[in-house]
């Protein structure tokens, strides 16, 4: 219940571990910005409020970018409102290119950078064939960590290029600014198994970085665990395995467990509902509805009209995605 | 969506500006004047100095969900929140409350903070505007106790068994000192019934009732440490660490397990119960 230690931090170190003064500073600033409303129901039910929407997470709805990153309460409540919102995306075994999920985080916030969208969908695709449709869940654990670990990874993607140029990694210089993830990732240009590095040099430098790192890291024996099984690994196998980790999801604490993702009960009630109401009235069987669908094979497996589906159903969706790299490579090829 | 953009390209130029350097931006073109001038004018600057000095000094593990519930009870509590009714005084139920809510906001051992807040639930429920003589009395303290106590980890018989030692009689006034002894022991008891559970959980290995026998050993040193008498002395908290220092322990532990019977166990509440009830025997009595 008590952590002692914040008991006796100095003051300053407190508010800003807590990130009280990007909450507080927002705060004043959204009341000056609404100062017209304010004099109706006064500033303390003002503060009232947007402390209750920080509390409950739905305060990053709708705000700029640099908002939402801002804390790490911030980008799990973000990426909580993804799922919430688009979870039907998953459910319904629909796959989505890069673009189409970027159209997606767009619709929740407006000057979302493309370019962070594209670093999740290079770890679902190991950086390869970018054009490929992409599962829900795929692209959400994926998105998780290239969002929530953003600055740790900008790092990892450096020790990864000094190792493989047989640097020394303790060189490397951890980006401090909180503009980090604009950076360029220089994608390492090889990936074939052979190139990659030693698992446990590897660790050792990420050991060190999440030790120094102020931003958000993976816990360390979870990295350990993961890096153990392996003699060598490539950059985009690593994020690959960060983003499929039950624990490291878990550490995070802002989406459920693979398998839960699309259970809701509550929902699945509902849409039963409405879809006993329409299958009622005779509605022509869908057709593949976008333009974009018809030079795309995968999009023509037979989909079931309505937008509810069993389980099992998904399980298998969730399977075949899996796979789905190679499978489009091959049409792509 | 032509409002919301409108607010986005509103926010833009605010975000930047943090509380040190507020006016920019156009707020002069809007004719109300500089944007700190309106901070200050709406008391938004002393509101939010207040919140942040309140944060400090309680360091709560949670500071967003602490600062809404300290700004809904600053609209619970702010005149004109409740109407007409905000010209007569704050009712009893209020007043407790509002006390209860102080007296928690800080942790016991952050003594300054503790001690203000204390300060300020007494003065608030002194604060009755009908009658001339302000002061608290036996039956608000109590219930006041009460309610500290009420869906805390202590037994209700240890609870009630405190609260017979240090409560005051109806209509008896209430000093300040007697009144932060009183709350001050009802949270270290609190404190101690979560601790005494995090003790059995320990004893009985996550798996099943701890033995009985292991559990008597550990409640005879606790005993044993308590029952150094005269606290008043320094000396004697040494000589308590001492007791219950882990080699201490072990030894009792280890002699226990030695002579145990299978499948006697002893339940968490027993344990629990046990435990404070050590404490509430120590406690010293009012008057």
């Amino acid at each position: 219940m008590l952590s002692p230690e914040r008991l006796s931090l100095p003051g300053p170190e407190y508010l800003a571990q807590r990130h009280v003064l990007t909450y507080m500073e927002d705060a004043v600033s959204q009341l000056l910005e609404n100062r017209e409303d304010i004099s109706q129901y006064g500033t303390a039910r003002f503060f009232t409020e947007y402390f209750k929407s920080v509390r409950q997470g739905t305060h990053i709805l709708f705000r700029e970018f640099s908002f939402v990153q801002a804390t790490p309460h911030n980008r799990a409540s973000f990426l909580r409102t993804f799922w919430r919102c688009f979870r039907t995306v998953g459910k319904n075994g629909d796959l989505l290119t890069a673009q189409e999920y970027h159209c997606l985080l767009q619709l929740l916030c407006p000057d979302f950078p493309m370019e962070l969208t594209q670093k999740a969908a290079r770890i679902v695709l190991m950086d390869d064939a970018m054009d490929c449709l992409m599962s829900f869940s795929d692209f959400l654990f994926a998105f998780q960590i290239q969002f929530c670990y953003s600055e740790f990874l900008e790092s990892v993607a450096a020790i990864y290029q000094d190792l493989l140029a047989g640097k020394s990694p303790n060189t490397v210089i951890v980006p401090t600014s909180s503009s980090g993830q604009h950076r360029q990732r220089q994608p390492p240009n090889d990936c074939s198994p052979l190139d990659g590095v030693e698992a446990s040099l590897f660790y050792q430098c990420l050991e060190s970085l999440c030790d120094r790192s102020k931003y958000s890291c993976p816990p360390s024996a979870l990295v350990k665990e993961m890096l153990s099984s392996a003699q060598r690994l490539t950059f985009y196998g690593f994020l690959m395995a960060l983003a499929k980790h039950q624990g490291i999801n878990r550490a995070l604490g802002a989406l459920p467990d693979k398998g839960d993702l699309f259970l809701d009960p509550a929902m699945d009630q509902e849409l039963e509902k409405l879809v006993a109401q329409v299958s009622g009235l005779s509605i022509s069987a869908p057709t593949s509805s976008s333009g974009d669908a018809a030079n795309l094979p995968v999009r023509n497996l037979p989909r079931i009209s309505s937008p509810w589906k069993p389980l099992h159903h998904r399980r298998k969706m969730d399977a075949e995605s899996e796979g789905s790299n190679e499978e489009t490579d091959s049409s792509e090829n | 969506m032509a409002a919301y953009e409108k607010r986005r390209a509103a926010a833009a130029p605010a975000a930047g500006s943090g509380l040190g350097e507020p006016a920019r931006a156009g707020a002069a073109a809007r004719g109300l004047g500089t944007e700190a001038e309106f901070l200050l004018q709406a008391g938004v600057t002393a509101m939010v100095r207040e919140a942040l000095l309140k944060v400090l000094e309680a360091r709560p593990e949670e500071p967003v969900s602490f600062l809404a519930d300290y700004f809904e009870k600053l609209v619970l509590s702010s005149p004109g929140a409740g109407g007409e009714a905000a010209a007569e005084p704050p009712g009893l139920p209020q007043r407790l409350a509002r006390a209860l809510w102080y007296v928690r906001l800080a942790h016991h051992s952050h003594r300054t903070a503790f001690n203000n807040n204390m300060g300020m639930a007494y003065e608030c429920l002194s604060a009755s505007g009908r009658r001339k003589r302000p002061g608290v009395d036996g039956r608000l303290y109590s219930e006041l106790l009460r309610r500290i106590c009420r869906p805390g980890a202590a037994p209700e018989d240890v609870v009630a068994a405190l609260l017979q030692k240090i409560q005051c009689r109806d209509h008896e006034a209430v000093p300040f000192d007697v009144f932060r002894y009183g709350v001050l022991t009802c949270f270290v008891l609190l404190e101690f019934a979560a601790k005494a559970g995090t003790l059995y959980d320990v004893l009985d290995g996550g798996s099943g009732p701890a033995d009985k026998r292991v559990c008597q050993a550990v409640l005879h040193t606790l005993e044993d440490a308590l029952g150094a008498s005269d606290f008043s002395v320094p000396i004697r908290y040494l000589e308590a660490g001492s007791k219950l220092g882990p080699d201490c322990l072990a030894l009792a532990m280890d002699r226990a397990l030695q002579e145990r019977e299978l499948s006697v166990s002893m339940s968490r509440e027993e344990f629990v119960k046990k435990a404070t009830a050590l404490f509430v025997a120590k406690v010293k009595p009012i008057d």
